[in-house]
């Protein structure tokens, strides 16, 4: 198996509680993260979901270097990037970027959009030639589906959806390998999600990246993920390939995370099983001992509050090869199917001659439809493209 | 096909600018950006805070007129000689306390100067001393504050510290004890006193708005670029963070001009010979039932100077932070 | 009916002119019943719940015509002393920031207990004693020792519990919900969502659910109205329309959410953005954006047709509603 671009072990981020003004002492640590190791290939996509709190932005934030660790290790390539400063760290920054949830407070409201996408050549001016980052910039705005005449306006002059877009076009300006996306659509509405999230698929394509992609919308995660990581009170729970955690999870948090999704699907109220949970998230200052879901968990026994259980296949499903033999940090972990299986080709809608009409995948919008935006929809899109899907139509529509 | 379909693209497109002012509002519901006027494609010129905020003061009577005072006082202080063609320091006794007279529209004072040109020879000193004080505070204030909430830790407790020391010393008291030692007649030693107090108040202001500012996501995707901390600072920090230090300081300005005339009327400020409108209050007050008039002028002149300021920081302030309005 | 909104519009004045946020609603809540009103931001969902409780901002709102009528009688014809009792005893508002709308410097105690010495007159004593018989009921845990804590001491789902508490305090027919599980997370977001379901059932109340989340309405809801640009485009019982949306907008929504069920590939996009609400494209506002929209979208503005197919009682503003329904 190839050496994966981004391996991390042991990831600790605890921030000290201190009393005193000048003379400061510690009382203890938020332990916002505590104890992370995931690792993630060339080109794939790695989801990591959890609830508010359970330390997934902090994540997010130590691998572009925005936190330090406490303890743990960031390995980019086989090197351990949390001890870098100075120009290698540097170096590294140029292939880690990032994607911010908010798109109304992450772009400088006093910056153009040509130069917020630029600084990334004026910090890195050995990325592009002087003369060549107007152009380039331009190009970025093109491939994110925005029209390249937009270079001199400001951010407050866009809606959530474009402005994500510029976003992206930052994050992609010094041609990263790997983008860290920290929630990039829960500020969007559900119209544009979409466009936003065809966008990053089509990118990836386009420019071999690698996301970690963290939300806690669990669909969207299941859309776009190859792996995905769930993540509670600043531990990685459970973790496998999408199929294996959303139809075959072991692990009764990520059970009771999944049947919580409402689905939209009415017909599914009564075939679901739901698991309520009761009580709270634990404060990160005091994290239960043993298991840290214990509280809360249905299951606990003696043991659980004993003993920290591991991220590892467990026992019972080690020498099973099937879809619940993944990662799973419990005791007694079981398979347990929470989503109901989708019946056979039951989208949400169901035409009577699916894959026709203006709705099937792949479609243009039929005829009579605001011809303007046809003609321009943003052009330069890689070879790689997958198919001719509509997800460029925000961008598309003004781009005129 | 209708006479006049609805194409908002090629409307616009037509026009050869976009039509994306008005998306923001659509998405928040109501109330805030605009888009042009109805059905006209929105104007392409880059909106900022100080753009908006310059629309709405030349729309702003209490800007306009505080605006044009100031003007005008900042041109007689440059050249006095244009409204007045004595020397403020040509005395006649035998005039002393006299009431207006052709050519002497304000009267005499008590010591037979002539209170129109000591009034207009005045305000240099009233706004130099504003001016600069303001300057020297903003310029000191800001840079402490925003070092000390850019980089936080001990040099920020440290700092912290110190200003509640300058917010614990009497004004008044605390310049009639500095200033008494001090010889030299020039504005200096005022504007240096001012500064000198005045600067922890601006500090921590400036230290307050740069924590705020640093903690936009923008600041930390620059961050996450590898962005320089003078980068930082100079491009991200430091234009989301100097309005509130803008205002703060245009309304200081006006109470550094008092305070001026006040430490000149305690015989601190400045003295005899310079000219001041505190020296003026200050003699002028033993004849104020004799002559109120060499009282009236000079004190005028303060209050409208000070009021003025003091209404120019309100007036940017409203413009610059529409939550207050 | 419980509550019927007949033909609302409401207008915001702003900078650049006349926003109308609502355009002619019309809607309909039986007892017992729960209406989810499904619209992104910008749509009027929001607006026509204050303007049902009468908490709009006039100005820069206002009511420009229509009726709302609550048991029979239309509310924007009251004086706002009958409008106020209205409020509370005849219907309660749920808020989706409960920590922004529960007041920081009042015990929850004091805050529910309110509800009881103001509008039912009981002693301080007695009212305490109410508050915490409603804590118990929306299962707030030690509630006898808890009446005495700050909002700012309980997580988000038990603040949202206590807004719960308050709005069903007075034993109102009718709830409106604005976005009541939107800030909370999923876990916690099933428990409050069963609460409310529960409370609905045993006070059979009329609940409006007004929500962005498919997944929320499908959940609970029994009839649903989707809004887009001020105006219902598509009402129907809530498992008529995932089976076979009845307007192209509906549809685009139902189909551009990634599902929990399975993977997903290149989502269905609806193009652009919704419009600005000062400039509403005339026809069918939505035509722009519309894969099926024809010349006649961009001059009629279409009514709210009477989906005469289907075996449900439905509507849909779309000219071409049979096309849709039938693929």
């Amino acid at each position: 198996m190839a050496e994966p671009i981004l391996e991390v072990r042991g990831l600790v981020k605890h921030y000290p509680l201190t009393t005193g003004i000048l003379f400061k002492k510690q009382v203890g640590a938020v332990k916002a993260v505590d104890g992370v190791d995931f690792h993630l290939d060339r080109g794939e996509t790695l989801g990591i979901v959890g609830e508010s709190g359970c330390g997934k932005s902090t994540v997010a934030k130590m691998l572009v270097n925005l936190e330090r660790p406490t303890a743990g290790e960031i390995r980019y390539k086989g090197e351990d990037i949390t001890r870098l400063s100075g120009r290698a760290l540097k170096a590294v920054r140029r292939n880690i970027q990032m994607v911010f949830q908010d798109p109304y407070t992450s772009l400088n409201p006093r910056m153009t959009v040509g130069d917020i996408i630029g600084e990334a050549y004026e910090i890195h001016p050995e990325a592009a030639p002087k003369g060549d980052r107007r152009a380039r910039v331009r190009e970025l705005l093109d491939v994110v589906g925005l029209n390249p005449e937009y270079i001199n306006r400001y951010p407050h002059q866009f809606s959530g959806g474009q402005r994500q877009r510029i976003g992206i076009a930052r994050g992609l300006a010094l041609r990263p390998e790997i983008i860290v996306a920290d929630e990039p659509v829960s500020a969007l509405d559900v119209s544009v999600q979409a466009q936003v999230i065809n966008l990053m698929g089509r990118l990836q394509d386009e420019f071999d990246l690698s996301y970690l992609f963290i939300a806690h919308d669990l669909s969207i995660v299941r859309h776009i993920s190859d792996r995905v990581g769930v993540m509670y009170l600043g531990r990685i729970v459970e973790t496998g390939r999408d199929a294996e955690i959303y139809d075959h999870p072991t692990h009764p948090y990520t059970q009771a995370l999944l049947s919580a999704v409402p689905v939209p699907d009415p017909e599914a109220r009564e075939r679901r099983e739901r698991i309520i949970l009761t009580g709270d998230v634990p404060s990160p200052t005091n994290i239960p001992s043993g298991c840290r879901f214990r509280t809360r968990c249905w299951k606990a026994r003696e043991r659980c509050a004993l003993e920290v259980p591991a991220l590892a296949v467990p026992a019972e499903f080690r020498y099973a090869r099937g879809p619940a033999a993944h990662d799973s940090a419990c005791h007694f972990a079981e398979e347990k199917r929470v989503v109901p299986p989708a019946e056979e080709g039951a989208g949400p809608v169901q035409g009577p001659s699916p894959g026709e009409g203006p709705f099937a995948e792949g479609e243009g919008p039929s005829a009579g439809g605001p011809g303007a935006s046809e003609g321009e929809e943003p052009g330069t899109v890689g070879p790689r493209r997958r198919g001719a899907h509509r997800e460029d139509g925000e961008g598309g529509a003004d781009g005129g | 096909m209708p006479e006049q379909p609805y194409e908002p693209e090629r409307a616009i497109a037509g026009t050869g600018m976009g039509g994306q002012m008005d998306l923001g509002a659509s998405e928040a519901v109501t109330l805030e950006k605009p888009p042009g006027p109805d059905g006209a494609a929105p104007e392409d010129k880059p909106r900022s805070l100080w753009s908006d905020a310059w629309h709405d003061l030349r729309r702003n009577p209490v800007f306009l007129v505080s605006a044009l005072v100031i003007l005008f006082l900042v041109v007689i202080s440059l050249w006095p000689s244009l409204i007045a063609s004595g020397s403020p320091l040509k005395c006649d006794l035998a005039k002393a306390q006299e009431g207006s007279q052709p050519g002497h529209p304000f009267g005499f004072d008590g010591q037979g100067c002539d209170v129109y040109t000591r009034t207009v020879y005045g305000a240099r000193t009233s706004v130099a001393v504003g001016v600069l004080a303001t300057l020297g505070v903003a310029l000191l204030g800001s840079v402490f504050g925003g070092l000390a909430g850019y980089f936080g830790g001990a040099g920020d407790a440290v700092l912290s510290r110190i200003t509640d020391v300058f917010f614990a010393i009497p004004v008044v008291l605390g310049g009639l004890v500095l200033l008494s030692v001090i010889t030299s007649n020039t504005v200096w030693p005022v504007i240096g006193f001012i500064v000198l107090l005045g600067w922890p108040q601006i500090s921590r202001i400036a230290r307050g708005s740069v924590i705020t500012a640093k903690q936009n996501d923008y600041v930390q995707a620059a961050r996450a670029l590898g962005a320089s901390h003078t980068r930082l600072l100079l491009r991200h920090i430091a234009p989301n963070a100097i309005a509130p230090v803008i205002v703060v300081a245009t309304i200081a300005l006006g109470t550094y001009i008092s305070l001026e005339a006040t430490l000149s009327f305690l015989g601190v400020g400045l003295k005899p010979p310079s000219v001041s409108w505190g020296i003026d209050i200050s003699a002028a007050s033993p004849y104020i039932r004799n002559a109120p008039h060499a009282l009236l002028w000079p004190s005028g002149a303060l209050a409208i100077t000070v009021l003025a300021f003091i209404m120019l920081g309100d007036a940017v302030r409203d413009a610059l932070d529409p939550k207050l309005r | 009916m419980l509550l019927e909104v007949r033909d609302l519009h409401v207008e915001f004045r702003t900078r650049d002119g006349v926003a109308k946020a609502v355009n002619g609603v019309s809607y309909g809540v039986d007892a017992g019943e729960t209406l989810a009103v499904l619209g992104e931001s910008g749509s009027g969902k929001s607006v026509t719940a204050q303007t049902i409780m009468g908490i709009l901002d006039t100005p820069p709102g206002k009511v420009t015509g229509g009726q709302i009528l609550f048991e029979g009688r239309d509310l924007l014809t009251l004086k706002e002393e009958e409008r106020r009792k209205v409020r509370g005893a005849g219907m309660a508002m749920i808020f989706q920031d409960a920590l922004s709308s529960l007041n920081p410097v009042l015990t929850v105690g004091d805050q529910l207990g309110e509800m009881f010495t103001v509008h039912r007159g009981m002693s301080r004593k007695d009212a305490r004693a109410k508050a915490v018989e409603l804590m118990d009921r929306v299962r707030i845990p030690g509630a006898r020792e808890r009446v005495r804590q700050y909002p700012h001491q309980f997580s988000g789902g038990m603040r949202q519990r206590i807004m719960i508490a308050m709005a069903i305090a007075l034993e109102p027919r009718l709830v409106i919900a604005d976005e009541p599980t939107t800030a909370l997370d999923v876990t916690v977001q099933a428990q409050v969502m069963d609460l409310l379901a529960e409370l609905r059932r045993e006070y059979r109340m009329g609940l409006i659910l007004i929500t962005h989340d498919l997944g929320v309405v499908a959940d609970v809801a029994d009839r649903i109205a989707v809004m887009y640009a001020g105006r219902i485009v598509e009402t129907a019982p809530v498992h008529d329309i995932y089976k076979a949306p009845a307007h192209p907008y509906t549809r685009g929504l139902l189909d551009s959410i990634p599902r929990l069920d399975q993977k997903g590939r290149q989502l269905y996009a609806i193009k652009g953005l919704p419009p600005s609400l000062t400039r509403i494209p005339p026809g069918c506002a939505f035509h722009p954006r519309c894969p099926m929209a024809r010349d006649v979208c961009r001059t009629d503005v279409p009514p709210l047709y009477e989906v005469t197919d289907a075996p449900s009682e439905r509507g849909s503003a779309c000219h071409f509603w049979r096309e849709c329904l039938h693929g």
